[in-house]
């Protein structure tokens, strides 16, 4: 029992580190309309972009906002020089799917005689492990748990409250409409390719500060809970992925503890199939999701 | 007698425009002024709805001209028609369904500053006092006459010198269209904007607008004022075949011209 409680603790974290990628990657697809499947591939190159600076000496901490940098570039250029003009020429969501799908296949293959095919580390301490009954976590996992907080919290406020956010969700429900009521809509694309790029490179940050290793592999790895999450809560639906991440996270743990780490991944895709049998729209998912999001 | 019309404010001179290469409406000119209400009628598929997407900037005109003011606007973005005062109303699809009744309006108003749009919504509203108890209920919540009430509303958040409504009445029950083409849509005029009207309740249309212009098959084939209109034999045979009257127009009907 001890053991599925502290693997509830390990839950916490995954959660958290899944919530700010599947509500990232939810975000594109209802703003974008587009499955961005180079996503995970993105998420470990912003990774490799905070190792560099870690690597040198600075604080992994510090380095985060340099991860966070690099993935809002990266996927904002994405888009423009790639994905945007297949969009404009009418490609289906199917053909754009594919696209990622070759992108994220270019973006390791690039990857791989840069940063080398070894896994690396970052440097960074732990910090104090605390307990509570028989979860134990350090302060770097709390502290990655806090920053998944202030990130959704950010979003809420983000789509809820601001000029931009609301912009966004109209510019989701309803792109013709938005741009008669004078919503400059590409701009508003671009800032969210910004936006959900920067999730995209905290996530993949502190998916590799909770791992012991990652390496240019490890992209797809993190690809399987981000999609399981974000059609388990609705796609294009940020609060439904956020659900999605906390189910994700604390079944892919607690299954580790009870079968075998080996079959998160298992656990995971077979969370994804039986809600496409049983839900296939997710749990909040309804028309214009993100829309909905205020 | 006809009565003077307004120096036109939107004018298409022999504008053409299509889907895919394909023109759905050819040479087709018109005007509207501040205050009057020009009304455009005609059969299903003659390219009404093509017509006011090719005015709003949605769809591109491969000829011809559209001048605002006088300024050329031809294939101007959407977004820049509306900083110029367009307001456009689609026929479907014309709210922000999942946004509540206010965030429509705020949408509406984008482009303001924000003190402006909360300002702006209490005078909008006022225009519209069904929607006042309802500013927080979600659009998809809504029924068909409050729905097109938002729709009109929205627009009217950038107070648009131009307005073109695109079937109003549309899915609405016949009490409740007429109720808002003779208030809602008429009063609009009143206020001194320039409306553009594609309407198949055509009855109802030829009462509150100032001219009309009839559309078949992509061309304009008639206009005049609404009296003139109605006093030639050809009117009804060309817009409806001349056994049924303008009331009791169907689509089916319409489509035997």
């Amino acid at each position: 029992m001890s053991l599925i409680v502290a693997a509830f603790g390990f839950g916490l974290v995954s959660m958290s580190i899944i919530a700010i990628s599947a509500v990232g990657f939810t975000m594109q697809f209802g703003i974008t309309n587009m499955i961005n499947l180079a996503y995970g591939q993105v998420m470990i190159a912003s990774a490799y972009a905070a190792y560099a600076v870690n690597n040198a000496g600075v604080s992994i901490w510090l380095a985060l906002p340099v991860g966070a940098v690099f993935g809002a570039v990266f996927s904002f250029l994405l888009n423009r020089l790639i994905y945007a003009p297949f969009q404009r020429k009418g490609t289906n969501l199917i053909g754009m799917v594919i696209i990622s799908l070759a992108v994220s296949l270019v973006i390791a293959n690039v990857m791989l005689p840069i940063v080398g095919y070894y896994s690396v580390s970052y440097h960074q301490n732990p910090g104090t492990t605390y307990h509570l009954g028989s979860i134990a976590l350090t302060g770097a996992q709390l502290a990655i748990i806090a920053v998944a907080v202030v990130v959704m919290l950010a979003i809420y406020a983000l789509l809820r409250f601001t000029r931009l956010g609301k912009a966004m969700r109209a510019t989701a429900a309803n792109p013709t409409l938005a741009r008669n009521c004078g919503i400059p809509t590409a701009r508003v694309v671009d800032l969210a390719w910004l936006i959900t790029g920067a999730l995209c490179g905290v996530a993949g940050t502190v998916a590799g500060m909770n791992s012991d290793s990652f390496s240019v592999a490890s992209g797809s790895e993190f690809l399987i809970p981000i999609i399981a999450a974000s059609i388990l809560g609705g796609a294009g639906s940020p609060y439904g992925a956020m659900i999605g991440a906390v189910l994700i996270g604390e079944m892919t743990e607690i299954s580790a503890a009870i079968i075998s780490p080996e079959y998160k991944q298992v656990v995971a895709f077979a969370v994804l199939v039986l809600v496409m049998v049983l839900r296939p729209q997710g749990l909040l998912a309804k028309r214009g999701a993100l829309a909905a999001a205020g | 007698m006809s009565a003077k019309r307004p120096d036109p404010l939107l004018r298409a001179e022999g504008i053409t425009a299509g889907y895919g290469g394909v023109p759905v409406i050819q040479d087709v000119s018109l005007s509207v002024g501040p205050g009057e209400i020009v009304a455009i009628i005609g059969p299903n598929g003659a390219g009404k709805s093509t017509l006011l997407k090719a005015l709003v900037g949605i769809l591109r005109v491969t000829s011809g001209r559209i001048m605002l003011g006088d300024q050329e606007v031809t294939n101007r973005r959407p977004e820049e028609l509306a900083r110029r005062g367009v307001g456009y109303v689609p026929q479907v699809q014309d709210i922000f369904e999942p946004m509540t009744v206010l965030e429509n309006l705020e949408m509406g108003g984008y482009l303001l500053p924000a003190a402006t749009i909360r300002a702006r919504v209490p005078e909008v509203v006022e225009v519209f006092p069904a929607l006042k108890p309802m500013l927080k209920r979600r659009a998809d919540k809504l029924s068909g006459g409050e729905r097109k009430m938002l729709a009109i509303a929205r627009v009217l958040m950038l107070d648009p010198k131009v307005l073109i409504l695109d079937e109003p009445t549309a899915n609405l029950a016949p009490q409740l269209a007429d109720k808002l083409l003779r208030e809602q849509v008429n009063g609009l005029g009143a206020l001194g904007k320039a409306v553009l009207l594609v309407e198949q309740r055509a009855r109802a249309a030829l009462e509150i607008a100032a001219y009309t212009s009839v559309l078949v098959s992509g061309s304009i084939r008639m206009e005049g004022q609404p009296g003139e209109l109605l006093d030639r034999q050809d009117f009804e045979e060309l817009f409806l075949g001349a056994a049924t009257s303008l009331s009791s127009a169907s689509s089916s009907e319409a489509n035997k011209v």
